[in-house]
This record gives C-alpha cells, structure tokens and sequence, in this order.
C-alpha cells in the first residue's frame, strides 16, 4: 500500500515536469530562456511542497535535464554550446534540492507537533477518565482502552499483601520479571521473550511509600509509525494510574477508619448502656436488701436472713455482670490498654481491699520479691484479674483456709501467684479451665458460670503475658500471671541534704 | 448527731434516692431529693446543704458539670455515686471538686461509711491539727516529726510532703495526676512512677503488712487515699 503509494508520486512529479515541458515548448518563441528556467524552478518548488523529499530530488534533477534537453541550444541534445548554461544548471540544481531539504523538513516537523498534540489530547483524555474513575475494574478499562489505541494488549497485576501476583502465580518467569519491576521501580523491556518482533513491556505501577502492581503490555497489531508505544508513553499512563490507584486506596483507607470508628463508638456505647441499665436495678437491689438487713438485724430473723441472701445474690449478679462486659469487651477485640510503669504492691493490696468482704475468713499473706522492678501493666484489667483469682481462690478453700499470693521474677517475666489450700485442679480439666463456661465441676454447688478464668485469659494475654495453673504438691490450686518485662523508666532517688 | 444537717440527693433514679434517703434519714441527716441536675442546682443553691451526693450519669446534664457549678460557691463536700466503671470519669469528677466516689452498687453500710468520712473531714479541716495519729504511727505536723511504736522515722523531704498532702485530706480520694502537681510540682505530671516508688517507701516505713496496707490506700486507676 505504502509501497504503491509512493511510486504514484514518483510519476505524478514526472507526469507535471512533462506537462510543463510540453506548455513551456511553443512558449519557448516568446520567452527568455531565463524565464523558462524560473518556470521549472517554481514546479521543483512546488512538488517539493507537496510530493515530499524524493520526488522533490528527482523533480530537480530532471528539471535540469529537462531544461538543458528541450531548450538550451544546440535543442533535443545534452550537449551544451554556451558554457554559461552550466551556471543555470548549477543554480537550478541547488535552489531545487534546498528547497525540496526545507520543505519536507518544515513538513516533519509540523507532522511531529501534530501527533504530538494528539498524544497530548489522549494523554489528558486518559487522565480525565481516570479521575472519574471510582473502582479498579474502571481505572483498567480506561487504561486498556488506551493502550489499545496505541496498538497494545495490556494486562493489569495486583500485588497481594505478601508481596505476590496471585494472578501470575502459574507464570514463574512473568511473575519474577513483575517483581523485579516493582523492586526497581522501572520499566522492563521484555520484547525478546515475545515470538514475534512485537515490544514487550512490565512497567511498575507504585508510589513512593505503596507498590499495586505491574501493567504486563505486550504490542499487537500493525500501528502507525506516529502512535508508536514507548516507554516514556507507557511510564505516563502508570504515573497517572498509580496516582488515581493511591487516590481510591486513601478514600478506601478513610472510608474503613470512619466505618471502624462508627462501630467502635456504636459498640462502646451499647456496653455502657448496657451497663448503666443493668446496674442501676441491681444497685437498688443491693442498696433497698440492705436497708431490710439493717432494720430486721436484731428482730425477725427469717427476714433479715432472707434480706441478706438477695443482698448478697445481687452482689454476685454484679460481678458476673462485670464480667460478662468486659469479657464483651475483651471479645470485641481492640481494647486500648492504659498501660503504665507501676509496682505489683499497689494492685495486690488494692484487690484484697475491693474484696475484703468476700474474703472474711481467708487469711491472706502476701511475699513480695524485694527486687521486683516496675512493671507496665494496665492496673485496672489487672485489678479485675486478681480480683477474679482471689475470689475463686476463697471459693473454693475450706474455711480458714490460707490464701498465699506472692510476687516474683522469672526468666523474663514478672509473675503473681494465687495458691489456696483447696483441691486444686483435676488434671483432665486443666485444659478446658480458661475456656468459658467451663468450670472443674460441671455440676458445682458454687456459684459462678466460669468467666472468670476465661477473662483473667484474656486481660493476661491482651498483656503478651501468660496464665498457667496446676494443683500444688500439697493439693491447693496455684494460679500464675506472668507479665513480660520491659524496660522500666529511670528512677533517680532524690539527693539528701 | 446534735446538729441537724442538710443533703442534698441528685439521682434520676426513685429506689436509689428512696432506699439512700431512708439510710440518711436514720443518721439523723435531713435529706432534699433532686430527680435532675437543674433541680439539683436549684436545691443546692437554696437549701444550704452540708453535703451533696451526685449521681454522675443524670439524664439532663452531666454530673462533673453541677459539680464545676456547684463549686463556683460551695465548698461543701461532694460524694459521687457513678455506674461508670470507667476511671478516667471519676478522676474528672475528683478533678472537678468532688471528694469522694461510691460505685455502684453500693451497700448502705459503705454509703454511711463514705458519708462520715467526707463530713468528718470537713470538721477537721476547720482547725487543722497539729497530730494526726494513725495505727502505732504519730505525725507532729509543726515538728516535721514521725514516729513509729514510739521510734523516731527517717522520710525525705518528698516522702514527707507526700504524707502530709495525705493526711491532711483523711478519707478523700487524691488523683494521682494532684498528687504529682502538688509535690514534686506541675513539670513532672509525666513520671507518675515516682509517686508509686514513694508509696511504696511510705508503706515501707509506716505500714504493718506494705502488702496489705490499712492506711495508705491506693484507689486503682484513680489515685490514693488515706484512711486513719
């Protein structure tokens, strides 16, 4: 076609020199040879114009012979009398083949700004289409549709969370070369892996702080010299896909946290609802049941024991209340510990004071470790740990008996222990006791429905520490919290004067 | 009780008003029931109370809120009774002015407990004494002088004035975040370790069982009290 195309305007350009030689022959009478020259000269201007460079150099060269054949005397001959002509020749020859030079350089150049403008046009269209887009599947339709005007079959590859092209998991050689694109951030040519002389490319799609994946673009049918692919072209389409990408991976981003912020105040505020409406009957309960065992205290004593008991049910209703929230709340996950560099003396003495009550009749000593360092714990979960232990450790002691806490340091831990004289686990619950709901006995007379280790599980864990149990040599229970470590803040002890 | 006093009870709740008002009224105390906080502002303010007793969750204002207004003309003591296990509101409410808080739910000996504490304070505040003597330990405030079953105890200067910031406030909660303001001064409210190794050298010193103490409490996620 191109072939034919340009052979056409060989002929044409011979065809016109004919014509004009054929119009110029009776002028010839009437006319200065100067003027016929200059006759020649405008149609070698001419077809440079507009037949381009090769047909402008063969006009002039045939114009010259034209000229020199048909109307330099001695006529119909190449040979030359007057030796002036050769300067003519000289002239014609120069003048058309600088003309034809800057003609068709002028032309290039216009038809370089030309695709350019288009290329420009495109590009801008590309990036008008990807700021509308919403989804990935939009974003790779706009930049498929693209690089389809460019002649090229493209595909897009998304990196997972582990650093893998899930989609080119049966292409081992097409999977490294994407990585490797991505590790480099740059385009690779892989036009030598194709069979035929089609150009390749696996170009990065990332940003400075996020890789998404690589655009695999492989040319496929014939194109216009003017749309050529290159890799400037291609590097353009993925900077505009990374930022669009980067764009909805943020309102994504955002979206999420707003979500996540919504169900977590949602979630707080149900619990604390919760929490206030389940309390406040409870503690009318306690505080009305109280009132009655204060003022039957001396007189009906069915009363005032009766009047005791609900006291009492309501206390433990309370408890088990407590624990059911937090355990919601542990459950739910993301529980902000308030962690803070404090000593294990404060929350012992703390707990066996919260339940003084419950522990009537349990001698309780406490052995601390003198070189126990600061320990960055959250003192309330921690509370509400030894709280639990303390009180399974009374329930489940004779009377009298002697509940031993201690303090201690171990390997890298900071350890309590709570042993009571009980008797102590049997071994093949063991297992099953941080469980929730289950308990030693299944059918236990003791109230209680076996929350209580599970949450001490929970709060110790929500710690990184540990929480073990097993059944001292002399049969009581022992459980052990261990806390990691840390690094503890400076302590400098105040100078005295 | 030979003088007669004035309560002031705000709390949305009917039981819980009734069965505290009934409690109250056994100690000899006259007790006004507010079921709101504006109610509440209204008695506060024409009542001349001895004490007020707060409820922190009210279903027109915040309890912390009458507190601050409560405090722009009284300082009579302030009890508060939250179902919020949440410690960071109690420390606002302590921070605001109140004196003490009572959790619910409470028994009625623990409110009379509370209740005698915060008014038993009040009267000693009158005219600070000169000795606070607590268990086997004797504290002569003019002297800077403590002693143990009769021995003379050696405390740093900031042990000291550590002891002293509590006793002189016998019963009433101290947050942590005053505690630190008021003894080693506002640059340090970060280091709040200090103030838990200079408890525990206090009831090192002064305490029968530091484990178990009887007097130097510490009030978990909230601060510390002392209790003679």
């Amino acid at each position: 076609m191109r072939q034919n195309n340009q052979l056409g305007v060989y002929v044409l350009a011979i065809f016109i020199l004919t014509l004009v030689t054929l119009i110029s022959t009776p002028l010839h009478h009437y006319l200065d040879l100067a003027n016929i020259v200059m006759i020649f000269l405008l149609v070698v201007f001419l077809n440079a114009h507009k037949l381009g460079r090769g047909p402008a150099i063969m006009s002039a060269v045939l114009a010259v012979a034209l000229f020199d054949f048909f109307f330099v005397p001695p006529r119909f001959s190449f040979a030359v009398h007057d030796l002036q002509y050769l300067v003519t020749f000289l002239v014609m020859l120069c003048v058309g083949l600088v003309t034809a030079h800057l003609t068709t350089r002028l032309q290039k150049k216009t038809e370089d700004a030309v695709n350019k403008e288009h290329d420009t046009n495109r590009l801008y269209m590309l990036a008008r289409e990807l700021a509308g887009a919403t989804t990935l599947g939009q974003i790779f339709e706009v930049v498929k549709k693209y690089l389809l005007s460019l002649g090229c079959q493209s595909a897009l590859h998304l990196v997972d969370n582990q650093g893998n092209f899930p989609t080119l998991r049966y292409e081992v050689l097409m999977h490294d070369l994407a990585l490797s694109a991505l590790r480099q951030s740059s385009t690779l040519n892989i036009t030598q892996l194709s069979n035929n002389d089609s150009q390749g490319f696996v170009v990065p799609i990332k940003s400075i702080n996020q890789s998404f994946g690589v655009l695999i673009v492989q040319e496929s049918a014939a194109i216009p010299d003017d749309y050529q692919v290159n890799v400037r072209k291609l590097e353009a389409v993925s900077d505009l896909a990374t930022i669009t990408m980067e764009r909805l991976h943020y309102v994504d981003l955002a979206q999420q946290t707003q979500l996540e912020a919504t169900s977590e105040r949602l979630r707080s505020s149900i619990l604390s609802a919760l929490s206030h409406d389940l309390r406040t009957p409870l503690t009318g309960l306690v505080g009305m049941s109280d009132s009655l065992v204060m003022l039957t205290e001396t007189k009906e004593i069915k009363i005032h024991s009766a009047a005791t008991a609900i006291r009492d049910q309501a206390r433990t209703m309370n408890n088990l209340l407590s624990n059911l929230l937090d355990m919601a709340r542990l459950q739910v996950g993301k529980v902000k510990l308030k962690k803070e560099w404090q000593l294990f003396e404060d929350v012992i003495g703390a707990s066996i004071q919260l339940l003084k009550p419950a522990l009537v009749g349990h001698p309780i000593t406490v052995q601390l470790d003198p070189d126990l360092p600061l320990i960055n714990f959250d003192a309330v979960l921690i509370e509400r740990v030894l709280c639990n232990l303390l009180e399974n450790a009374a329930k489940y002691s004779p009377a009298e008996g002697v509940i031993e806490i201690r303090g201690f340091v171990n390997a890298e831990t900071a350890c309590i222990s709570i042993r009571d004289h009980g008797k102590g686990f049997s071994e093949h619950n063991r297992d099953l006791l941080f469980q929730m709901f289950s308990r030693g006995d299944t059918e236990s007379r003791l109230p209680g429905v076996g929350m209580g280790l599970a949450i001490c599980k929970a709060i110790v864990e929500a710690h990184q520490g540990t929480i073990s149990a097993e059944t001292s040599n002399d049969g009581g229970a022992v459980v052990t919290i261990a806390l990691p470590l840390g690094n503890p803040p400076e302590f400098k002890p105040e100078l005295e004067i | 009780m030979s003088v007669i006093k004035n309560v002031i009870v705000i709390e949305d709740e009917p039981q819980i008003r009734s069965f505290v008002k009934e409690a109250l009224e056994n100690e000899g105390w006259i007790v006004f029931e507010a079921e709101n906080g504006k109610r509440g502002l209204i008695e506060a303010g024409c009542r001349k109370p001895d004490l007020l007793i707060v409820d922190l969750g009210l279903p027109d204002m915040d309890g912390v809120h009458i507190i601050k207004e409560f405090r722009n003309w009284s300082a009579v003591p302030v009890l508060i009774l939250s179902a919020r296990t949440e410690e960071t509101t109690k420390i606002t409410a302590l921070d605001a002015g109140a004196d003490d808080y009572l959790t619910k739910p409470f028994g009625i000996g623990e409110l009379l407990a509370r209740v005698r504490a915060v008014t038993r304070r009040r009267l000693q505040a009158a005219d600070a004494p000169a000795k606070v003597i607590f268990g086997n330990v004797e504290i002569d405030l003019p002297q800077h002088s403590v002693t143990r079953h009769g021995q003379a105890v050696h405390l740093t200067p900031i042990e000291y004035r550590l002891l002293v910031m509590l006793i002189t406030n016998p019963g009433k909660i101290l947050s942590q975040s005053r505690l630190m303001k008021e003894v080693w001064g506002p640059n340090h409210a970060e280091s709040s370790h200090y103030l838990r190794i200079y408890m525990s050298h206090l009831r090192q010193k002064l305490e029968n069982d530091p484990a178990q103490p009887e007097h130097l409490l510490t009030e978990i996620g909230v601060g510390y009290r002392f209790e003679s």
